[in-house]
């Protein structure tokens, strides 16, 4: 039986050192050849998320700062980005707001879909910890259709409307509150811009 | 290679890491709602744990038993976060429902108690057999699990958004199933069913073992 190295100081030191640099070199090298694919997986993923909540749009551009500027009052619903749709012609087609109101385990990550007038075109769940099975259902088909329709300068009408899902209320409810959320951050700070900068 | 065969059967059967010798059930409890998550976190369980069962085993002889758990924690570390890397860049919708229970495979207590217990005492070829056996107890245990809880909690399994498999409309899922105590309900079982199991098998073992000295002794 071959005996193992002992414990002796520089023999402890010069183990740990040999064992963390062949570490990070080898992390270093998995971190270049996986980096540009988990970009281009994640700006994907956020392109899917807004074509899904505003269908006829061409292209996106983003004017989240045009929304922090006008300070909108969302009830403690944090506002991540705000996009504007573009036709095909640079017209406004619409908004996609990214919301992210509080569920029942974390943020539900969302993006709510705007046409020019503030009716929701569409919700997507973008992300969340949802119990699964239960607070799950609120990604699912039916639930998020019944979003769709609402206008943003009626909205207390529609939210009388509003069905949550038996056992999941809290989630239900979050999604309910992210869309109101982006409404309110239709009427006070996209609104009016709608027609202006269309271009740029 | 019967050896090899004897210490890989070993991870699956009679030292199930999770029905017989109980570890990791943290991730296993948390991760098995859903068949598709369950896979391929088994998955980069058998990867992570052979790996660094293989790097841990041909370097046994060089880490100094003082220093041993730095450099176990290093190596495993360094394989978990390969393993998120890729995981992130090449199936991002598996990644996000696994979340953070990737990442801490690094504090498994099944793969460092495997790494203390059997690859640092061992021969790389036995270690191999080990990682692997094991890896695919886990894999298998944490499958039935999930399929038992998305088949029963939700009425169907969705894997990659194609229907394996659903119940009648008429049954209606219990919640309970999905939430954790449904868990700890149906893993109870599972482990009773394992201990059966390896109950009868180490009977039929015993058994025949007995007839062959019997026969020798003729």
């Amino acid at each position: 039986m071959p005996r193992r190295a002992p414990s002796t100081p520089l023999n402890m030191v010069a183990t740990v050192l040999v064992t963390c640099v062949v570490a990070a070199t080898s992390l270093a090298f998995t971190y270049e050849v996986t980096r540009d694919r988990i970009v281009q997986q994640e700006l994907e993923a956020e392109r899917a998320a807004l074509e899904a909540v505003v269908p006829d749009a061409e292209s996106f551009q983003d004017v989240s700062d045009m929304v922090a500027e006008a300070e909108v009052d969302t009830e403690d619903v944090p506002v991540e980005s705000a996009h504007r749709a573009l036709d095909a012609d640079g017209a406004t087609a619409g908004w996609a707001v990214r919301v992210a109101p509080r569920g029942y385990a974390g943020p539900v990550a969302m993006v709510v879909g705007l046409d020019r007038d503030g009716t929701v075109l569409g919700v997507s769940i973008v992300r969340m910890r949802e119990t699964p099975g239960l607070g799950t259902k609120i990604a699912e088909q039916w639930f998020i259709e019944q979003f769709v329709g609402w206008e943003s300068m009626d909205l207390d009408a529609w939210r009388d409307e509003f069905d949550a899902i038996a056992g999941a209320t809290k989630s239900s409810v979050a999604v309910r509150e992210g869309v109101s959320a982006a409404c309110a951050v239709y009427l006070e700070a996209l609104m009016d811009s709608g027609e202006g900068g269309g271009g740029s | 290679m019967r050896q090899w065969l004897d210490v890989f059967r070993r991870g699956i059967a009679v030292d199930n890491p999770l029905t017989i010798l109980m570890i990791g059930l943290c991730a296993t409890l948390a991760v098995s709602t859903k068949v598709e998550g369950a896979l391929f976190m088994g998955l980069a369980v058998v990867f992570v744990l052979s790996m660094s069962s293989v790097i841990i085993s041909s370097l046994r002889l060089f880490i100094p038993e003082l220093v041993r758990i730095p450099v176990f924690i290093v190596v495993i570390a360094s394989f978990v976060t390969i393993v998120d890397l890729t995981m992130k860049a090449f199936v991002p919708d598996v990644y996000t429902f696994l979340g953070v229970w990737i990442p801490l495979i690094v504090v498994n207590c099944m793969i460092l108690g495997r790494a203390e217990a059997f690859a640092y005492h061992q021969p790389v070829r036995l270690a191999i057999a080990d990682g692997l056996g094991m890896g695919s107890g886990f894999t298998i245990v944490i499958v039935a699990l999930a399929a038992i809880r998305e088949l029963f909690g939700s009425g169907e399994i969705v894997f990659f958004g194609t229907r394996l498999l659903a119940l009648p409309g008429w049954y209606q899922p219990p919640g309970i199933l999905v939430l954790f105590p449904g868990a700890f309900i149906v893993f109870g079982f599972m482990a009773a069913l394992s201990k059966w199991y390896n109950a009868r098998v180490s009977k039929r073992v015993r058994q025949t073992s007995a007839g062959c000295t019997i026969e020798e002794a003729r």
